[in-house]
């Protein structure tokens, strides 16, 4: 890897939850005190900010970072749709592997208008999809798994299964918005939004902030004698494919080599892992295109029991998007801050045993970002 | 108001499709790259391909197959469909993916690889009385 290395030096996050219309930078600056309070960091060594949010208006960011103090640095907003977060964290690890800074924040937040989400611009612009109703968001993940069906033969138990473990893993999380466990059967019977997608396998809209301080490996010293190694990071965008239906949000599969490639690790190496679900097949589909367990195979891969906290390799240990909910520019920042804790044996309930190594897939209209951590 | 006087068919979004009119089918509009012969839809001024921005528009087939699909059990308010509906990607012989309604088929019927035909159906009439038109596809007709 080429530059200086980057740890993960402190994490906050607010409790998530169903449109409680707390007040933005409220919460910015709770799960912001937080993580300088984790990471041992006076806000004023911070020496670049990043604040990752989608629906927040202008100056969110500048007006967030301001709750902790005013120190003059350059403050710059993230937009990726889910995959804001995750970005922020990215982008300011370029800036440290290039030795420009040393030191950084990334705030990850948002508050939830109700209803749908608005869509900015000119609506005689706006995608005929959207214009007709023809592609809910469900729409994607649930047509992509009906492809799946009928390739692999995967069944809506698989889906379904993987929405109960999600559920129950949330039981365990008391910051997640929806904690409540279902059956399988439950999660089958449940209301269909977009077939084969019942209610209890999507992620809904939640209020809640996260925040991730990121500091050079170097003058991590000063701060823990035990850090946590940022080791690979790729983002992307969709990738033109000859016939390709655009459903694709980003290049995981070529995301997931070039971080393998970057941090020496492979699947075989990770305990544990973070990927999008906002809607359940989405762990089946991330699964494989990982490379941990053939295409194909994501459905009986998950029925049996192989992404459970005790499992082969546990996913979405914090209950995921489905459970906990999705705050949309603050969600890459819960699961940076799950795998954090998980590494550093902080994660209670949820612990996995002897994490050392884990992964993250967090993805939005807008892209993919894959990162590897070591402790 | 007088009757179809004046009156026409507009599409519900500029751009994206030919409505019928008399003696033409309608269509769906793609690009073709004339350098590498890539088609694309909706249209596009660069292609993927080969970065050439030499496309010409085309007139899509009118019949494909469904490439995937699901039951939209939704409706999103200040839209004009009503849940439940069929919705899906339906594979063109130029072997582009159209995302649309599908209707005229049972939910159990409907499946991957049925074969399926454009039409166009009026969403709704302007203040000028012209017949707002958007598309969809339904099974062919034996």
């Amino acid at each position: 890897m080429a530059g200086k290395e980057v740890v993960i030096l402190g994490v906050g996050m607010t409790k998530f939850g169903r449109i409680t219309g707390r007040n933005p930078q409220e919460m910015a600056r709770e799960a912001g005190l937080m993580a300088l309070k984790d990471a041992g960091v006076d806000y004023k060594d911070i020496e670049i900010g990043f604040c990752a949010h989608c629906n927040q208006p202008l100056g969110a960011g500048t007006d967030s970072f301001a709750e902790l103090g005013m120190t003059g640095i350059p403050v710059t907003n993230v937009e990726l749709a889910c995959a804001s977060q995750s970005r922020g964290v990215m982008l300011a690890a370029d800036v440290i592997a290039a030795g420009v800074y040393d030191l950084a924040m990334v705030i990850g937040l948002e508050k939830m208008p109700r209803g749908m989400v608005p869509i900015l611009g000119d609506p005689a612009d706006m995608p005929y999809a959207f214009a007709m109703g023809i592609m809910p968001m469900p729409g994607a993940y649930a047509m992509m798994a009906q492809r799946h069906m009928h390739t692999y033969g995967t069944k809506r138990e698989h889906f379904a299964k993987a929405a109960e473990k999600a559920h129950r893993n949330g039981s365990l999380n008391p910051n997640a918005t929806y904690r409540d466990v279902y059956t399988l059967e439950e999660v089958l019977n449940a209301r269909m939004i977009a077939d084969p997608i019942t209610l209890y396998m999507c992620s809904a809209n939640a209020d809640g902030a996260t925040a991730t301080v990121i500091c050079s490996k170097e003058k991590a010293k000063k701060y823990t004698t035990k850090p946590v190694l940022l080791v690979g990071w790729a983002g992307g965008t969709p990738v033109y494919e000859r016939g390709g239906g655009g459903l694709v949000e980003g290049p995981t599969e070529m995301l997931g080599e070039k971080v393998y490639h970057m941090s020496g690790l492979g699947p075989d190496d990770v305990d544990v892992m973070q990927v999008h679900d906002a809607f359940s097949p989405g762990e089946l589909f991330t699964v494989e295109e990982l490379g941990f367990c053939p295409k194909g195979e994501g459905g009986p891969f998950i029925w049996e029991g192989n992404t459970e906290i005790n499992g082969k390799i546990p996913v979405n240990t914090d209950g995921g998007l489905v459970s906990c909910g999705h705050p949309i520019g603050a969600t890459g920042g819960r699961m940076i801050g799950e795998l954090s804790w998980q590494l550093r044996g902080m994660a209670g309930e949820r612990q996995v045993k002897d994490a050392k190594v884990a992964l993250l897939h967090n993805q939005g209209l807008g892209g993919t970002n894959v990162m590897m951590f070591k402790m | 108001m007088a009757t179809g006087e004046g009156k026409k068919k507009l599409p519900v979004k500029e751009g994206l499709f030919k409505v019928p009119t008399d003696g033409e089918k309608g269509h769906l509009i793609g690009s073709k790259c004339k350098k590498c012969g890539e088609h694309f839809y909706p249209k596009r001024a660069v292609c993927p391909n080969c970065y050439s921005q030499e496309m010409e528009e085309v007139a899509l087939g009118t019949r494909g197959k469904i490439y995937t699909y699901t039951i939209a059990r939704t409706s999103y308010p200040g839209t004009p469909l009503t849940a439940p509906f069929i919705t899906g990607q339906v594979e063109l012989p130029e072997k582009v993916q159209a995302l649309s309604l599908i209707t005229d088929i049972d939910f159990e019927a409907v499946k991957i690889g049925t074969d399926v035909e454009l039409y166009f159906w009026k969403v709704r009439e302007d203040e000028e009385g012209n017949e707002v038109m958007a598309f969809a596809f339904r099974p062919v007709s034996a």
